[in-house]
């Protein structure tokens, strides 16, 4: 939903967000600049920086149908996520990427490198890392290592050189970005914000899918004309948090919203799961920084094992700083591990009196119907203070 | 009369199946509870029982209210689309039917389902007092993966101590191991004599025998070894005399990439076997891969075992891994057990076999090995029955021209 926002530079970047291919890829392109494409939170956009590389994180952004993947993952039991961008990847819409690298984290993302490998849209630089699904310094060394071996593919590929000042460039540069994107996020505290929760993920998904430098300066331009705006009192009938994997759309903020109540923040792996501390600037072993950053103090994500107790307190934490009166708990159908962190968080969240609705559902917004009327329900129980 | 494969198979089966919903109360010592495999020799040689939670699930789905145990399953609403066994082992554990455990040991082994029955076990609020200790499985299998993962299995030894103040036994470990060696080359010895055309026993003992030596709680004890030289001796005898399976007329042999589950041996593939004479000669948790453990040094020791545990065990072998080494297995398996046929089952809850399905297709096509993908349940019967899975299969011989 639209908060009647008037801005060019919001403007810019929902036209980045709305779509694959964008004009920012397409003159980053146009000066020799080159693309990786990467499929999961826990690959370091800072390595991919310094190696003078466009990250873009893959998405599926408009698809109507899994088409050509279903020849390759079984379309009833793998999940939506993994097969719609897997699609885009065969009929040609990532043609502007120069490489991929595949975070291995599920079973069914893992094996998009397997069936990429042997597809005829195969190219030259295509490699798969681990999030470890275990935290300790013993996995973030492990983890380091992955890096290490990345970066030296990195360089022997694109023939560059990826010196620590550069990766500590790169920190420093991603720090600012989270840095301003929680800003963003922190104005979605107040009751009517000066832009929506659909709005908020357009801008996020754009740093995703743009040259850095040119995102750190559009979304600093774009909060302080957010700054200036003052929205009249209105209060949502309730404040809802969305938590699950990745949500780069906004129709579920859309159905929130056109309901009366608020999507204020969520804990997503396009949102707020980035959106999570910072990791260490100037350390002698960028490396090893960032490894420890991702295994260790953000392993936001239930296929580290370590993570529920962090995911917990994230999640409460959030309800207290951001007011929420209940979540929405939303995985692809087939993704098991987030069916698994939902189902536990739910009954703590029951036992401390904040409700839950659960949604199992397909990655295109055409199968949002049922979820409309549930999510009505849901806000209604609320509301009228029935849960 | 019985002849000695009966009597093996009984043997087995006794104790297999030994393992009810609360098997930690049948065993002595402290109990670790984990959500799939785990290094078997370490808690044997620690004298504590180890229970796999998926395991007593799976099991669940054997019984005779196998529907009433996966409904039950369904309702406690962990996801839709999960793997039956860890619907069943979601539904015993939240129904408080699970004995808390002394210490609970996760990993991600083998597949995203066992990793969500992880979950749940570590975040299930009446065990919050519970030890825990989580481990990464890489998704990789060379020397520093196999030290990578050794280490953990260290750090879990180290962690056992503490929970229960007592000390690894060093020698005993080592015991345990020189059993377990034994045991695996056994397996080995008996996978060779499986090459024989026909078909010397029946091969579902191979799986029997590799379920036995890791789950039961008989495993790594001298009485599997006995039941192991025995099954050598008495089929080395039937190589020698030229013979195949008791009453089966050997016309197909078929390799079944996946775990046979808890209904399809004995329905499925006991009447193909003695009906059309399609003999399945390799199934998932048979196919043996063994090394013996390096016992030179500590190192090496935890090494062998983080050889074992991510290269070796057949479910991790087959589900942790690369589309690549996957088919370069059927590939192997095809040609050094004179394989007819490659039947696919492709379990809906199994994501990485569900990933390959093209992959697999395309590399038996460019072989010329007729391939079959079902898309069954191995748990639930009712998703597709019994007789059509039997009448896809003899479809699927009769028009390859197998039968
Ligand atoms: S939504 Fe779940 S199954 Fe899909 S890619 Fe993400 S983690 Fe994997
Ligand atoms: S998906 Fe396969 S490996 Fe995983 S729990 Fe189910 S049967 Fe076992």
């Amino acid at each position: 939903m639209r908060s009647g926002l008037k801005s060019e530079v919001f403007e810019k970047l929902a036209v980045i967000a709305g779509s694959i291919s964008n004009p920012e890829v397409v003159r980053w392109k146009q000066q020799g600049g080159r693309v990786i494409v990467y499929t999961c939170s826990f690959v370091p956009e800072e390595l991919l920086v310094a190696a003078g590389l466009l990250p873009f994180r893959i998405r599926a952004t408009g698809s109507q149908s899994a088409g050509r993947a279903d020849d390759y993952f079984e379309a009833a039991n793998i999940c939506s996520l993994v097969r719609h961008c897997f699609n885009k990847i065969l009929t040609g819409e990532y043609q502007f990427l120069d490489g991929c690298v595949i975070g291995g984290g599920c079973d069914a993302n893992r094996h998009i490198l397997d069936n990429w490998e042997q597809s005829e849209a195969r190219i030259p630089f295509l490699h798969r890392i681990f999030f470890p699904h275990s935290s300790g310094n013993l996995m973030a060394q492990n983890f380091r290592n992955q890096l290490e071996n990345l970066k030296q593919l990195l360089e022997d590929h694109f023939g560059v050189k990826i010196t620590n000042e550069k990766l500590q460039d790169a920190i420093v540069l991603c720090n600012e970005i989270r840095d301003l994107q929680k800003s963003l996020y922190a104005l979605r505290k107040v009751d009517n914000p000066a832009i929506t929760a659909a709005e908020t993920i357009s801008v996020i998904v754009a740093g995703y899918s743009m040259p850095k430098e040119a995102y750190k300066a559009d979304l600093t331009l774009l909060l302080e004309e957010l700054s200036g705006v003052t929205m009249p009192e209105k209060k949502p009938v309730v404040r809802l948090m969305v938590v699950g994997p990745g949500h780069d759309e906004p129709s579920l903020c859309d159905i929130i919203e056109t309901m009366g109540g608020a999507a204020v923040t969520d804990l997503t792996c396009y949102g707020g799961k980035t959106l999570f501390g910072s990791v260490r600037e100037a350390d002698p072993d960028p490396l090893q920084a960032l490894a420890d950053y991702q295994v260790i103090d953000r392993p936001l994500c239930p296929k580290n094992l370590d993570a529920h107790p962090i995911i917990n307190r994230e999640v409460m934490n959030k309800i207290k700083e951001y007011r929420v009166d209940g979540l929405i708990g939303q995985s692809y159908l087939c993704c098991e591990t987030w069916s698994g962190e939902l189902f536990v968080l739910q009954k703590e969240l029951k036992e401390a009196g904040i409700p839950m609705l659960r949604i199992e559902r397909e990655y295109t917004s055409d199968s949002l119907g049922q979820v409309q009327t549930r999510v009505q329900a849901f806000i209604e129980t609320i509301s009228g203070g029935l849960l | 009369m019985i002849n000695i494969f009966s009597q093996l198979m009984m043997d087995a089966n006794k104790s297999l199946y030994g393992l009810t919903i609360e098997p930690q109360n049948a065993s002595k010592g402290p109990v670790v509870l984990g959500n799939g495999d785990f290094f078997i020799e370490i808690p044997v040689a620690f004298g504590c029982a180890f229970s796999d939670l998926t395991l007593t699930g799976a099991n669940g789905t054997a019984l005779p209210t196998a529907a009433e145990l996966i409904d039950k399953g369904i309702e406690t609403g962990v996801g839709s689309r999960m793997c039956n066994a860890i619907k069943v082992a979601c539904y015993y554990l939240e129904a408080g039917l699970i004995a808390k455990p002394d210490m609970i040991i996760t990993s991600n082994s083998c597949c995203d389902s066992m990793t969500t029955l992880g979950i749940l076990m570590n975040g299930y609020k009446p065990w919050a007092d519970v030890p825990k200790f989580t481990m990464d499985a890489p998704h990789s299998f060379d020397e520093e993966s196999y030290r990578y993962f050794g280490q953990q299995l260290r750090n879990a030894v180290t962690f056992m101590e503490t929970a229960t103040g007592r000390k690894m036994d060093w020698d005993r470990l080592r015991e345990v191991c020189v059993e377990s060696n034994k045991q695996r080359q056994l397996l080995l010895e008996f996978q060779e004599l499986k090459k024989a055309v026909p078909c010397p026993a029946d091969p579902d003992l191979a799986r029997q025998g590799t379920e036995y030596t890791t789950w039961t709680f008989d495993r790594v004890t001298p009485t599997v070894t006995a039941w192991l030289e025995q099954l050598v001796t008495a089929t080395e005898q039937r190589v020698k005399e030229g013979k195949g399976i008791d009453g089966v007329n050997e016309k197909v042999r078929f390799l079944w990439q996946d775990l046979a589950g808890s209904w399809a041996s004995g329905t499925v593939l006991a009447r193909l076997q003695k009906e059309l004479g399609a003999v399945c000669i390799m199934d998932y948790v048979s196919y043996a891969t063994w090394t013996p453990i390096d016992l030179t040094s500590e190192e090496t020791m935890f090494t062998s075992f983080g050889k074992r545990f991510l290269l070796e065990d057949a479910m991790n072998r087959q589900a942790l891994h690369t589309a690549d080494l996957f088919c370069n297995d059927i590939l192997q398996i095809v040609k050094e057990f004179k394989c007819d046929a490659v039947i696919m089952p492709a379990h809906i809850g199994h994501r990485d076999t569900n990933s390959r399905l093209k992959i697999v297709r395309d590399v038996c096509r460019e072989n010329g090995i007729p391939c079959l993908i079902i898309g069954m349940d191995i748990w639930d019967k009712r998703y597709m029955t019994p007789d059509v899975v039997f009448d896809r299969m003899k479809t699927f011989f009769e028009v390859s021209g197998l039968i």
